[in-house]
């Protein structure tokens, strides 16, 4: 093998070391299968990559994303000779987005953020990108190092934010879903030792969902996506999951390497997964991306005038290796980019946390602390001192510091670090190369043994502060299990996931809810979740400005935890902007909830009390950021959309025209809203939002009685009188319109009506509607009734009778209940009905069959429900109606038939006979009265019963009685029996009465004979 | 020590032997006991591990941990066995790692789940690699004393020649005690919480103190190699309450039902069916559609179980993998003598639905709704994309299915 690289980089070693590794492979495969022919020709191939990897000019440097070994390895390799250049795998155009990042405590991520973009499916917008930075990895460590050392430059040269969406299969759901489900999946599935995510209480803050449903993104993924593979690696390792296995088989034993074995291991590993542990479509993809990585590689490098060996290209190992024709700065092919759509990126950085990254790529939970653990852990065992982007609050402390102690005293220790961090990182394992990696046991850490027992004593003092009954003999037990854990899956040394299942093999005895689980304490243990916050000077400017804005409350927005911010706006009306501006926030998604306190049309804030999340999610203020300048433009942008959006509807658009008074307190966009929805209106062919417009257009009204109407609001209700009104007989025909929906059209024209009228609009055009109006529905049947009775057409008298004749009429009789149904919904417009309604509920309650009224009562119920306030008035007048005691009982009756004697008749042919019976007193009779006075006088059952209840003597002549009770009708007979039970209780005081006063009973009888 | 049952013969059927693998050289056999104790039945198994074993034993185990895990969970490539050891026990291996561990400390092991989830299984098998005998087994129950747990007297022994370590009857856990073994409770938490308080002392001073007997004798020892596993059934949780005492002495290893992992599930159920048949001599095939039927509609049901709102709407069994095996073994003997030697959808509702109603009127309620909805959901377009096996399509599930259906509305209708 031809080796003409730079010394550094390759130790002569690896050659030789490659040589004799290829050698025992091919006696390996031979050895093993059959023929040799498969695994020998997979073992070759593997190797063969590996030389490849390492022949190019360019250094190629492979990671793996979050790995402290290769953080480790990135530190030692920059320090010891910084390159001109650093190629690195990541969205080119992010590198836009680093801008701020000397102002953020990590963890935090990347973010590419699109609004709008047309040339994607419409559910997929907003486009949202992250890619998350921890301090432990490759990548962090180079672009500290590039901010620190600017004579090095760092060149993202991945596919765009852009192309990561094109290269997307355009039919799926959208991607954030997509990577949600997927999760959750790998949640389910590890649910057997995972259940603590449900446990884990309120207080430890949970913040998985951080990233919402953004795409992520990370250098230097690695993971094996072709399941049988992974279930025979997972096997053969004993472990669960895949990161487990990295960590104890790659990621511990090469942190101790040196950097040509480290090289060549992950060299290998990339192979291994390239070629059998991927599926086929990320082959593909994976492909893509190095094509368009080599392109911008060798781009860079022409352009730049640097020589190859002056650079180096941090990737995923498992392109490291990649087999495209492409690959490398020597290839003669060359590839063209494809173009980006038109689509408008924003840049920003977003605070990310350990438990958002878990959750974002599907890895276990605890993962990253456990890396973190490993990265502290190497940094003191090889004396290295990591890479930080200069942070800007550190560099003015350190200026301070200096400030008060001149004489800057020279630690020894640090001296010492100075002098021999080389050589010692160096000498690690140096002269060991692949093969000798690959044969000898894995070296751990003097150290461990010593972490362990501490992490045992931790984890008890931790369980004991929890609630477990945990003392020093489960600190012995836990540290004995885990050393006998390690050696039954064939460990040397306990490893952190030993060290877990031991502590919940002796810790664990009861699943209690709200508990911390053991699992969950050992993730604190060993790291826990960490959350990291941008800092106020790489905020967007929205951001900045509600941070200024709120500075009044004297609120710690940094701070990690719910503040609550105590406002007394009657005693400091200052803090009415914040105040304003909160709920503007909550209005817009942000992290801040309301404990005291409301925001309703007309209402005056007093005194408030919020709980303020900011600091803790500052990525909800951040997004609002991509959106514009300040919160107010957002809010009316946001407005805008959902009034003026395609599907917006009438009631949309006056929902947005309310909140823009609550919000905004702009009259001119309140207008334009307000106008919008008129016109919506005016579009409007159903009746299905009848009852949320009317609602809001009365709390509209209502609340701008006090202080004015405007134009629009007087607009939208005449136009919507006009409306409704021609709407409603097809509404009254209509199936597909419930009562309620045209009980709310009635309820708007009848309510608005007086204010319609002043802008013009006329009675007369009601009165044709209801005229045409033609029911077939009982309940809409009563409606019409209502409505009719509300504008004259209808007498009160005629319309009880007609509930009457319902109940006497055993045909119509099941059908009560939905006529009822209906008339109850007219309560919505006029209070007026109160009375008759508790009436004929009353007698239907007396009158109505069981089978008829038992059904019917909980739908009684549920029909009233929704009245709401109503229902007051119907109680108060229902309690007028019934006796207030028990004394009052034997005395009592029901209003109604103490007011209305004559009508004591019940059915519509009954009042009229009563009527004519009257008349028939009169002398001069017409043809037809004669007829009808034959009529009675064959029948008199009748005018017996009105007679005895008025408790006057009959004054038949003899011959009249003969045919009494033959055929009387049998609602007439009911109503006889009811006033004779009634006189016969009361021994007719009315009677009495009347024949004392007889100018009620004349007045009767006059006004009956008028009609 | 381990008391080898002389095999008289073995003349076991070939055909019963190559139905269940692995199961086929007894030391036992299966004409004089119905049911093989797990160190019997595995005894060439077990000797030949004893045999490879280069690793260290604790105590007086007969086998090193590592051993244990490739007799139970199966052998792998890592364990350099130059023959293939069947898994035994089905689940997440580090569950069983956990558990062997735990018998290497010093502390009990209690083993806790949902019925059917294969507690006592595991224990046997733990207790059969470790010391090569399984049957010291106390069964907890409501009226368990401490006799039964520590000693009594055979009374007729002691009028005769007074209390001695003779008229002494040891209980199976002071017998496990005296010679090293493992002792096994199950259901304890079926007990009352001072009975169960007797185990404190023998798992923490690993003697129990005889005041009767003077001298020496007045003291039994348990000799390295004894430990206890114990199983509690988390349905019975807050029944007995478990002092915080005994806790302390106990590493609890709480077994889930498998429920995600289908494929397992298949396994286990595939597995322990042979294994029945075996005994039985049956000789039937098991239709693949048939276990496939039974499975999703475990699945299905156990969906529906978990999303019911109250406990009133769920089955009282827990529709663990044991109540498959037991459905499948009901239909397959009912198939076997009364039908015609092939196992049919209808039989197999039948033996569900047999299985699954415990409460007459609350449970066939409760199988009414799902049989119907399930019909429902199975002829509309709800396709089951996770775990689905191939060879059955989704939407047309097949007459099997069908016939699966009406034979559940058969039986269903036979309880009214």
């Amino acid at each position: 093998m031809a080796k003409t690289l730079d010394a550094v980089v390759q130790d002569p070693t690896i050659a030789r070391s490659m040589a004799g590794l290829r050698e025992q492979i091919e006696a390996a495969a031979a050895a093993f299968s059959g023929d040799g022919a498969h695994l020998g020709a997979l073992l070759q191939a593997m190797v063969d990559d590996v030389a490849r990897a390492s022949a190019e000019p360019v250094e190629i440097f492979p990671v793996k994303h979050h790995s402290p070994s290769s953080a480790l390895h990135m530190l030692r390799r920059l320090q010891a000779r910084p390159p001109r250049v650093i190629f690195m795998e990541g969205c080119e155009d992010l590198i836009a987005a680093m801008k701020g990042l000397e102002h953020c405590r990590f963890p935090v991520a990347l973010q590419a953020f699109a609004p709008e973009a047309p040339e994607f499916p419409s559910d997929w917008t907003p486009l949202n990108l992250v890619a998350p930075l921890t301090e432990f990895s490759a990548e962090y460590q180079a672009i500290a190092f590039c901010m620190t050392h600017p004579e090095t430059e760092l060149v993202f040269v991945d596919r765009s934010v852009d192309h990561v969406f094109q290269w997307m299969p355009q039919k799926g759901p959208p991607p954030g879903v997509e990577a949600e489900e997927s999760d959750e999946g790998e949640e389910t599935g590890a649910a057997g030792e995972g259940e603590g995510e449900g446990e884990e209480g309120a207080g430890a803050g949970n913040t998985a969902n951080l990233h919402g449903g953004a795409v992520g993104l990370q250098i230097g993924g690695m993971e094996p996506t072709f399941d049988e593979f992974l279930a025979v690696l997972l096997k053969n390792a004993r472990v669960r999951h895949y990161s487990e296995w990295w960590t104890l088989y790659v990621e511990g034993p090469t942190l101790g390497a040196d950097y040509a074995t480290y090289r060549a291991v992950f060299f290998l590993v990339g192979s291994l997964l390239r070629r059998i542990g991927i599926t086929e479509r990320d082959r593909l993809e994976d492909a893509q991306r190095e094509r368009y990585m080599w392109a911008r590689i060798r781009e860079g490098l022409r352009s730049r005038k640097i020589a190859p060996q002056d650079a180096i290209y941090v990737c995923g190992a498992i392109h490291a290796v990649s087999p495209i024709e492409e690959f490398g700065t020597l290839t003669a092919k060359e590839w063209t980019i494809p173009p980006r759509t038109k689509t408008q990126w924003l840049y920003g950085i977003v605070p990310s946390s350990y438990q958002a990254i878990e959750h974002q790529f599907g890895l276990p939970s605890g993962e990253i602390a456990i890396a973190q653990s490993m990265w502290e852990k190497g940094l003191k065992a090889l004396d290295l001192r990591p890479l930080k982007v200069p942070s800007a609050e550190a560099a003015e402390k350190a200026e301070k510091k200096r400030a008060a102690a001149p004489a800057v005293k020279v630690r020894p220790k640090a001296v010492a670090q100075a002098a021999a961090p080389a050589p010692s990182a160096m000498s690690a394992g140096a002269g060991g190369g692949l093969g000798e990696f690959l044969t000898r046991p894995p070296e751990f850490v003097a150290a461990d043994d010593e972490q362990l027992l501490r992490w045992c004593v931790d984890v008890v003092r931790l369980a004991r502060k929890n609630n477990y009954l945990a003392s020093t003999a489960d600190t012995i037990a836990i540290y004995y299990t885990a050393g006998l854990l390690a050696n039954l899956r064939d460990r040397p040394h306990p490893s952190p996931y030993d060290f877990q299942d031991a502590a919940i093999t002796c810790l664990e005895k009861d699943r209690i809810p709200g508990k911390r689980s053991v699992l969950r304490i050992c993730q604190i243990l060993l790291g826990g979740d960490r959350l990291g916050r941008v800092g106020y000077e790489s905020l967007p400017p929205l951001a900045q400005d509600v941070y200024d804005r709120l500075a009044i409350l004297g609120l710690n927005l940094k701070s990690g935890r719910i503040e609550r911010a105590l406002m007394d706006i009657q005693g400091r009306p200052e803090l009415l902007p914040a105040s304003d501006l909160l709920w503007r926030l909550r209005f817009l998604g942000v992290a801040v909830r309301p404990i005291m306190g409301e925001r309703t049309l007309g209402h005056k804030p007093k005194q408030e009390s919020w709980d303020v999340e900011i600091g803790k999610q500052q990525w909800s203020l951040i997004q609002l950021g991509y959106e514009g300048l300040t919160v107010e433009q957002v809010l009316e942008k946001r407005l805008k959309v959902k009034a003026f959006g395609a599907n917006a509807r009438a009631t949309t658009a006056l929902a947005a025209a309310e909140e823009s008074i609550l919000y905004l307190k702009s009259g001119r966009l309140t207008r334009e809203l307000g106008l919008r929805a008129t016109e919506l209106l005016r579009d409007e062919v159903g009746a299905a939002d009848a009852p949320e417009i009317f609602q809001r257009v009365r709390a509209l009204v209502h609340y701008y009685r006090t202080i004015g109407l405007p134009e629009w609001i007087k607009g939208f209700v005449s136009t919507g009188y006009r409306h409704y009104t021609t709407l409603l007989p097809g509404a009254f025909a209509d199936r597909g319109t419930s009562p309620r929906q045209l009980a709310a059209m009635m309820a708007f024209i009848f309510t608005q009506e007086a204010l319609a009228f002043s802008m013009g609009c006329e009675r007369s055009q009601l009165l044709i509607s209801i005229a045409q109006a033609e029911p077939e529905d009982p309940a809409k049947v009563a409606l019409l009734w209502a409505a009719q009775w509300i504008v004259g057409q209808r007498s009160e008298e005629a319309l009880r009778a007609d509930f009457v004749h319902l109940m006497s009429n055993p045909l119509l009789l099941p059908a009560f209940p939905e006529y009822m149904g209906g008339f109850l919904l007219a309560l919505e417009f006029t209070p007026r009905i109160t009375r008759l309604a508790v009436e004929v509920l009353s007698r239907a309650f007396a009158a109505l069959p069981d089978e008829v009224l038992v059904p019917w009562l909980p739908k009684l119920v549920v029909t009233l429900r929704p009245l709401g306030g109503l229902m007051q008035t119907l109680v108060k007048e229902a309690g007028l109606a019934f006796p207030r005691g028990l004394a009052g009982l034997p005395s009592w009756e029901f209003a109604w038939e103490r007011a209305l004697p004559p009508v004591a008749a019940p059915t519509p042919e009954a009042v009229t006979s009563a009527a004519k019976a009257t008349r028939a007193a009169l002398p001069e009779l017409s043809e037809r009265e004669r007829g009808l006075l034959a009529l009675l006088k064959a029948h008199p059952a009748s005018l017996d019963a009105l007679v005895q209840r008025l408790g006057v003597e009959a004054l038949w002549p003899s011959e009249q009685v003969q045919g009494a009770g033959e055929s009387a009708g049998e609602g007439v007979a009911a109503g006889a029996a009811e006033g004779a039970e009634a006189s016969a209780a009361a021994v007719t005081p009315i009677g009495a009465i009347l024949q004392q006063y007889p100018a009620t009973l004349m007045a009767l009888v006059a006004r009956l004979s008028r009609e | 020590m381990a008391k080898k049952k002389d095999t008289t013969t073995t003349s076991e059927p070939e055909t019963a032997a190559a139905a269940a693998p692995a199961a086929s050289a007894t030391t036992g056999t299966s004409a004089s006991k119905l049911r093989l104790p797990a160190e019997e039945k595995y005894a060439e198994e077990l000797a030949y591990l004893a045999a490879a074993d280069q690793d260290v034993k604790p105590f007086s185990w007969r086998l090193s941990p590592r051993m244990i895990r490739a007799f139970i969970l199966g052998s792998s490539a890592q364990d350099k066995l130059d023959r293939t050891i069947n898994q035994k026990f089905f689940g997440d291996p580090s569950l069983v790692e956990r558990a062997i561990v735990t018998l290497a400390s010093d502390r009990g092991l209690l083993l806790i789940g949902d019925p059917g989830t294969g507690k006592s299984w595991l224990a046997e098998l733990l207790a059969a690699a470790i010391c090569g005998n399984s049957t010291h087994v106390v069964q907890g129950t409501a009226g368990t004393t401490e006799d039964q747990i520590k000693y009594s007297w055979n009374v007729a022994m002691v009028i005769a020649s007074g209390q001695s370590r003779e008229s002494m009857i040891p209980s199976p856990i002071m017998t496990a005690m005296v010679r090293g073994e493992v002792g096994r409770f199950e259901e304890l938490t079926r007990c009352s919480s001072d009975v169960q308080d007797a185990l404190i002392s023998i798992l923490s001073e690993k003697y129990v103190a005889v005041p009767e007997l003077r001298g020496d004798d007045g003291v039994i020892y348990a000799k390295p190699g004894f430990t206890m596993i114990a199983t509690a059934n988390s349905r019975d949780r807050g029944v007995n309450e478990l002092s915080t005492a005994l806790k302390r002495r106990f590493n609890f290893v709480t077994i889930p039902i498998v429920t995600n992992n289908k494929r397992s599930e298949k396994e286990i159920v595939l597995f322990r069916t042979r294994e029945l048949m075996a005994r039985n001599k049956i000789e039937l095939e098991i239709p693949p559609t048939m276990l496939d039927i039974l499975l999703q509609t475990f699945a299905e049901l156990r969906e529906a179980m978990a999303s019911a709102s109250s406990d009133e709407a769920r089955l009282e069994s827990a529709l663990s993998t044991a109540e498959q095996i037991g459905v499948l073994e009901d239909a397959m003997l009912h198939s076997n003598f009364f039908g015609g030697q092939t196992m049919s959808a209808e039989t197999l509702a039948r033996s569900l639905i047999g299985t699954l109603v415990r409460r007459v009127p609350e449970d066939v309620a409760i199988l009414n709704k799902f049989w119907h909805a399930g019909e429902a959901s199975k002829s509309g377009p709800k396709k089951r994309a996770k775990g689905e096996p191939e060879e059955k399509p989704a939407e047309s599930k097949g007459p099997e299915w069908e016939a699966f259906a009406a034979g559940g509305k058969k039986a269903l209708g036979s309880f009214k």
